[in-house]
This record gives C-alpha cells, sequence and structure tokens, in this order.
C-alpha cells in the first residue's frame, strides 16, 4: 500500500503539464483580446468586456454538473463499483461550483452596470441561485459520515436528480419574463447577432476555461485517490497494530 | 493476555457537525428561493399593453412595467426624468424621480417598477433591460443616429 502512495504521490503527469501550458497560453489570449482587442459594445460599453468570463464560466459549470452525473450514473450502474466514478463526480461538481460561484460574482457586477442593480429575483438569477445552492448541498452531502460506498450512492443519486435543474436554468429566459437577456450564441433562430472578434474572444474564453477545469478535475480526483489511500492505509496500519498488541500479551 | 473491554472514549470518533450544519442551511436556502422568491420570479414584468388586460397587471397594484423607451421622448427636468415607454403599439408615460443613470437611453428596452397614477407610470426603479446582441461601438454611427441602442435598432 505505501508503495502505492508513494507511487502516485504526485498528481500531476505530462499531460497535465501540456494541458495546463495549454490553458495558461489561452488564457493569455483571452485576457489580451478581452482587455485589449475586442471592442467596447454599442449599448454596454467597456462593461462587454465581463462576458468573457462569465458566459463561459456558466457553460463550464453546466459541462461539470453534467459530467459529475454522468460518473455518478457510471458509479450506480457499473457493477465493481469503481470508486473512480465517485471521485471524478466529485471533482467535478467541486471545480463546477467554482465555476458557477465565478458566473454569479461576475454576473452581479454586469448586472450593476446595465442594469443598476447587483441582483434581482428573476426567473434566470433565482434558478441559477438554485443550482448554485443545490451543488453546495451536493458536496456536504459528500461529507456526510459513512464509508465510501455509503457517500457514493447517496451523492450519486442527488447528483442524478440535481442535474435536471440544468435545462430549467437555461431555459428560464424562453419559458418565462426574465430581466436577463436571451441566449445569444444558443438562441433557438442560430442567428448570432455579435460582432466578429467578440464572438471569437468569447469561444477562446470556453477554450481556456475548459482547459482549466480539466486540469483541475485530474489534480483533485488524484488527490481524492491519494486521500483514499491514504484512509485504508491508516485502517490498514490500526489492524496491524492491533493484531501485534494480541500476539505480544 | 488483558481481555478487558476498551473504553469507548479511544475509539469513539466524534460526530462531523459541520456537514449536518451545512446540509440543513442549504436545505433552508433552498426552500426559501423556492417559496420567497420564484413565484413572483415567474411573472417578473408585464408588458405596456397589458397593464390593466393581463391577469396580475392591474393598474391599482404596484408594477413592474416592460418597454421602449421612445426615440425622442427623454425628458430631464427638475431632478425628474419622464419619457414614453412603448410596447406592441400601447405607449404610457413614465416619470422617475431622479436619474437612471448607467446603460439608461432612449430606444433601449427598460423595466420600470412603481404605480399608474392619474394615467402616468411613476416609477421609483429603473432596470435596463439588455439585448442578446453586441456590437461594435462605432462614433460615426452614433453622430448621424442619436444614441447609441437607437442606432443599433435601425442596423
Amino acid at each position: 500500500m505505501s508503495q502505492v502512495l508513494q507511487r502516485t504521490s504526485a498528481t500531476g503527469t505530462r499531460a497535465t503539464k501540456v494541458i495546463g501550458a495549454l490553458a495558461i497560453l489561452v488564457m493569455v489570449w483571452v485576457v489580451v483580446s478581452g482587455l485589449i482587442l475586442t471592442p467596447q459594445d454599442v449599448v454596454q460599453g467597456e462593461s462587454v468586456r465581463i462576458m468573457y468570463v462569465h458566459v463561459p464560466s456558466a457553460w463550464i459549470a453546466y459541462l461539470a454538473f453534467i459530467f459529475t452525473a454522468v460518473a455518478s450514473a457510471s458509479w450506480l450502474i457499473s457493477k465493481k463499483h469503481s470508486m473512480g466514478f465517485d471521485r471524478f463526480a466529485g471533482a467535478s461538481a467541486e471545480v463546477g461550483v467554482m465555476f458557477m460561484a465565478i458566473t454569479l460574482i461576475t454576473g452581479s457586477l454586469w448586472g450593476r452596470l446595465t442594469w443598476g442593480e447587483f441582483w434581482q429575483w428573476d426567473p434566470r438569477l433565482t434558478t441559477t441561485a438554485f443550482l448554485f445552492v443545490t451543488y453546495v448541498g451536493y458536496l456536504a452531502v459528500r461529507r456526510l459520515e459513512g464509508s465510501a460506498e455509503q457517500r457514493a450512492r447517496r451523492s450519486a443519486v442527488v447528483a442524478m436528480l440535481a442535474v435536471l435543474e440544468i435545462p430549467l436554468v437555461h431555459f428560464s429566459v424562453v419559458l418565462w419574463r426574465s430581466l436577463h437577456q436571451g441566449a445569444t450564441v444558443l438562441n433557438p433562430n442560430g442567428d448570432v447577432k455579435m460582432d466578429d472578434l467578440m464572438l471569437f474572444t468569447l469561444f477562446s474564453g470556453v477554450v481556456a476555461f475548459t482547459l482549466v477545469f480539466v486540469w483541475l478535475v485530474l489534480h483533485r480526483q488524484r488527490t481524492m485517490l491519494l486521500v483514499d489511500i491514504a484512509n485504508r492505509q491508516g485502517l490498514d496500519a490500526a489492524i496491524a497494530a492491533r493484531k501485534t498488541e494480541g500476539s505480544v500479551r | 493476555m488483558d481481555l478487558t473491554p476498551r473504553t469507548s472514549e479511544t475509539s469513539r470518533k466524534p460526530r462531523r457537525w459541520l456537514p449536518i450544519v451545512l446540509l440543513s442551511l442549504v436545505g433552508l436556502g433552498g426552500i426559501v428561493i423556492v417559496t420567497q422568491f420564484l413565484t413572483s420570479a415567474i411573472d417578473y414584468y408585464c408588458n405596456v399593453d397589458e397593464i390593466g388586460v393581463r391577469s396580475g397587471c392591474k393598474e391599482s397594484t404596484r408594477l413592474r412595467v416592460q418597454g421602449t423607451v421612445e426615440q425622442g421622448s427623454l425628458q430631464k427636468t427638475g431632478g425628474k426624468t419622464s419619457f414614453v415607454m412603448s410596447f406592441n403599439n400601447k405607449s404610457i408615460n413614465v416619470v422617475y424621480a431622479g436619474d437612471p443613470g448607467g446603460v439608461f437611453q432612449e430606444c433601449i428596452s427598460v423595466v420600470a417598477h412603481g404605480r399608474m397614477i392619474d394615467g402616468t407610470f411613476e416609477s421609483n426603479r429603473i432596470e435596463v433591460k439588455h439585448s442578446n446582441e453586441y456590437a461594435e461601438k462605432n462614433a460615426d454611427r452614433l453622430n448621424s443616429s442619436g444614441s447609441a441602442a437607437c442606432s443599433q435598432a435601425q442596423g
């Protein structure tokens, strides 16, 4: 067991280093393009630049929660109940919550500049807040007492229910009357009304945030693996110590 | 061999209260959001043409009304901002006590909070409802056609 721990004591690999380097490169481009090269918006002016962080972080949060649900379903369905699925689900949810928090913070800043308010309980904002709270709850469920299998089972069920909120959040601006604007890129008409460089920078942001997401999830789920190994190792050591204690007496 | 049972203090792990407290708070937060805010969120506003017509848009109650600020109607006098807000060929006069600030301008969609009093909508809060269109700020176009939102609306 200690050999396994030693072999896996680092969470980085050549692949994660490449992903990390790519993430930095694309992020630098997004910062330069978003802050300097892209023009001001005709109505919003400079505040449009918040979009290059706000929209990609929202999309990546959705993606993270979908991955969490898929990994959770895989854990429930698979006969072996591989804990790798559970660790991936947990890591993805943690990173997703972080991106959702970024979405809410940047959205509030944009709202103050455009609407004149940091927050309004309109359909999009309300459902997004609800989604965020749900996944904070999911993370709390993962920390309840119990074995690793109990943790995996409980959280998998929560994850598969929570993911159903995502369509509600995304289509809230279509289903109900919202202060938040409708979708620009994923609008039902397919007619994207956005300046070309703005659109390119937005997609660059999506690529950069995706790379950051992958990098963080890979490291986090390996950290979780190390914690699980250390816990098991601690249990083995305790049993061995008890056996030794018994044989001496 | 000593077969005396070990005391429970040495083996019992303390209960982890933090996740339980956090989960309870999350549950409470979810209930508050659903019961207090989602109901009002679903019908966030009435359109101008729905005042006094649609259910929940009675003139006698406090309303959130959505419409477009008509070009050439915006006036700022005596610390008040007045404009005509229209939607679906219906218009109302709006008076706001103050300067909405921000990106408020003519030809833009807004949500005004307030009450209808003697045929005028007296508002104490204006929120700009941004469209899903993004275009480059162009000084030439702005000079030729007035405000930024009007130039965007006209293409």
